[in-house]
């Protein structure tokens, strides 16, 4: 079944059909950059792990948000530097977001605001864990080694710092702003202060 | 290099006052926590209309929440002026798991949050793998891990003759007696992990090239040439930097989703992007000149695109 057919419910509507492939060119770079992973054994991956990780108790409700497009996604998101609502928001206009996202045809006068939430989207990062990343990242390694494209055979190993949570206020951030607040402020009285006549 | 936190080394005083003013509010104000928890593990006990599932999940938040209280209670009676923050000692409420990175520069505030691992090709930067562990633990714990990963990556490959990891490099950090001999072990030259901090010679003679296979043991297993390549692919700051700078202008370097698990969604997303775009710049032959002679040297094939693309016969 073609992804077009999982999305019906939001892409329901009357008028003409666009073929996103027709549209994109192929030297646009979120076609080439798409076009470099393995979706299918990636997507095959991921439903496995969830479908082990959480069992479907009933077979009742709405199909879900096609794994295909969860993922493009959430990948696009780190490519493009967007939060989840923008690029949600983009794969409803952006045509290029619709090719990486595996969409094939799109209702032109289609009355949805949204194609998939952000909500949807956080809720698919939640199910991802530290043993499916690693294989999404072996499977991405295989692909390129077999078209030949990279070697393992010499390797670099290094580390870096990456700041975490940086949102929410720590006591560490709290003293550090106190600190730079107290240096700045007594800089200041200094330059302010009244410079003394030299005897 | 980022740096973040409180300025703990160096020519930096910690406010021990104004830390010891908000530490006894906030403890009075977690003091009822204890009896509040307990209230609220005999009323979740007595709820009979919630599933048993929901329940041992709600008593695991509660126990966890509970526990979590207690390490920063604990901890925060300890801090006094002019010592080192120990090993793994909390540094944000909302995470444990996060941690001062000791190892750095001497006069500069001290690194606050997650180090990640990557194990990278030198050529167009493809990372084969990456970590982002619990804690700080030393750059050396990373390797056989990362290389762990890379060797599952290449069991993924179905054709007959599948690559083998030849060489590693990495710096002065993972210099590791057990490690080098752990590597020679698995057949992989350590030529590359400098012991000094002299830069290793790029192209040795017939003589050193004799020495370092002897002494690795790996006489048979790999080749002069080989280590001439191992040599020539040794560490070099500028390509790792290259490899890490690249990652960080994707937001690797400020991880924003929540906890241990958010920082491997995070940084995995990250490296995933990261190679795709690295395999664009391959396939479109956008490399430099040393990396486009080292895949040369290593017998890369290099496709035309637009030829397959675009067939003329």
């Amino acid at each position: 079944m073609r992804l077009i057919r999982h999305l019906q419910h939001w892409l329901g509507g009357s008028g003409p059909r666009l073929r996103v492939a027709d549209i994109v060119p192929k030297t646009h770079s979120i076609r080439q950059w798409a076009d470099t992973f393995p979706w299918t054994e990636m997507v095959e991956a991921i439903e496995q792990s969830v479908a082990r990780r959480f069992p479907k108790r009933s077979p009742c409700g709405r199909r879900p948000v096609p794994t295909r497009v969860l993922l493009a996604l959430e990948l696009l998101k780190h490519e493009v530097g967007a939060a989840d609502e923008a690029i949600c928001e983009r794969l409803r206009t952006d045509v290029a977001v619709m090719y990486a996202c595996g969409l094939e045809e799109v209702q032109l006068d289609n009355p949805q605001a949204h194609f998939v939430w952000p909500e949807t989207l956080a809720q698919f990062r939640s199910r991802l864990d530290e043993e499916l990343i690693d294989e999404l990242l072996a499977i991405q390694a295989a692909a390129a080694m077999d078209e030949g494209l990279v070697s393992p055979a010499h390797l670099l190993v290094d580390t870096f710092p990456a700041e975490q949570g940086s949102q929410r206020v720590s006591d560490a951030s709290t003293l550090y702003n106190a600190q730079k607040k107290s240096s700045s402020s007594s800089r200041s009285s200094r330059r302010n202060a009244p410079r003394k006549r030299r005897r | 290099m980022r740096r973040f936190g409180r300025q703990c080394r160096g020519q930096g005083k910690v406010f021990v006052k104004l830390v010891r003013q908000t530490e006894t509010q906030l403890l009075e104000v977690g003091s009822t926590i204890a009896h509040l928890a307990h209230a609220a593990q005999q009323s979740l006990h007595q709820a009979t209309a919630l599933s048993d599932h929901k329940r041992q999940r709600l008593a695991n938040d509660l126990l966890v929440a509970t526990q979590a209280h207690q390490q920063i209670s604990k901890q925060s009676r300890r801090l006094t002026q002019g010592q080192r923050l120990s090993h793994c000692k909390i540094v944000n409420a909302y995470d444990p798991t996060i941690a001062p990175i000791i190892k750095g520069k001497s006069n500069c505030p001290t690194q606050f949050g997650r180090k990640p691992g990557i194990l990278s090709e030198p050529t167009a930067g493809f990372i084969f793998a990456a970590r982002s562990p619990l804690g700080n633990p030393s750059d050396a714990s990373y390797v056989l891990p990362l290389l762990d990963k890379v060797e599952q990556a290449i069991q993924r490959l179905s054709g007959p003759k599948r690559p083998s990891i030849q060489s590693l490099a990495g710096d002065l950090g993972v210099n590791d007696p057990g490690l080098r001999q752990a590597l020679h072990e698995r057949g992989i030259l350590s030529v590359g992990i400098p012991k000094t901090s002299e830069p290793i010679n790029p192209q040795p003679s017939p003589e050193e090239i004799l020495a370092v296979l002897n002494a690795a043991g790996l006489n048979r297993m790999r080749t002069p040439y080989q280590v001439q390549l191992a040599c020539a692919c040794g560490y070099s700051r500028p390509v790792v930097e290259s490899h890490i700078a690249c990652l960080l202008c994707r937001g690797a370097g400020q991880i924003r989703y929540k906890g241990p698990q958010g920082a491997v969604v995070q940084l995995g997303m990250t490296v995933m992007t990261h190679n795709a775009a690295a395999l664009v710049r391959i396939r479109h032959k956008r490399l430099s000149k040393r990396a486009q002679k080292l895949r040369r040297f290593l017998g890369l094939r290099h496709r035309n695109v637009n030829q397959i693309n675009d067939p003329k016969n």
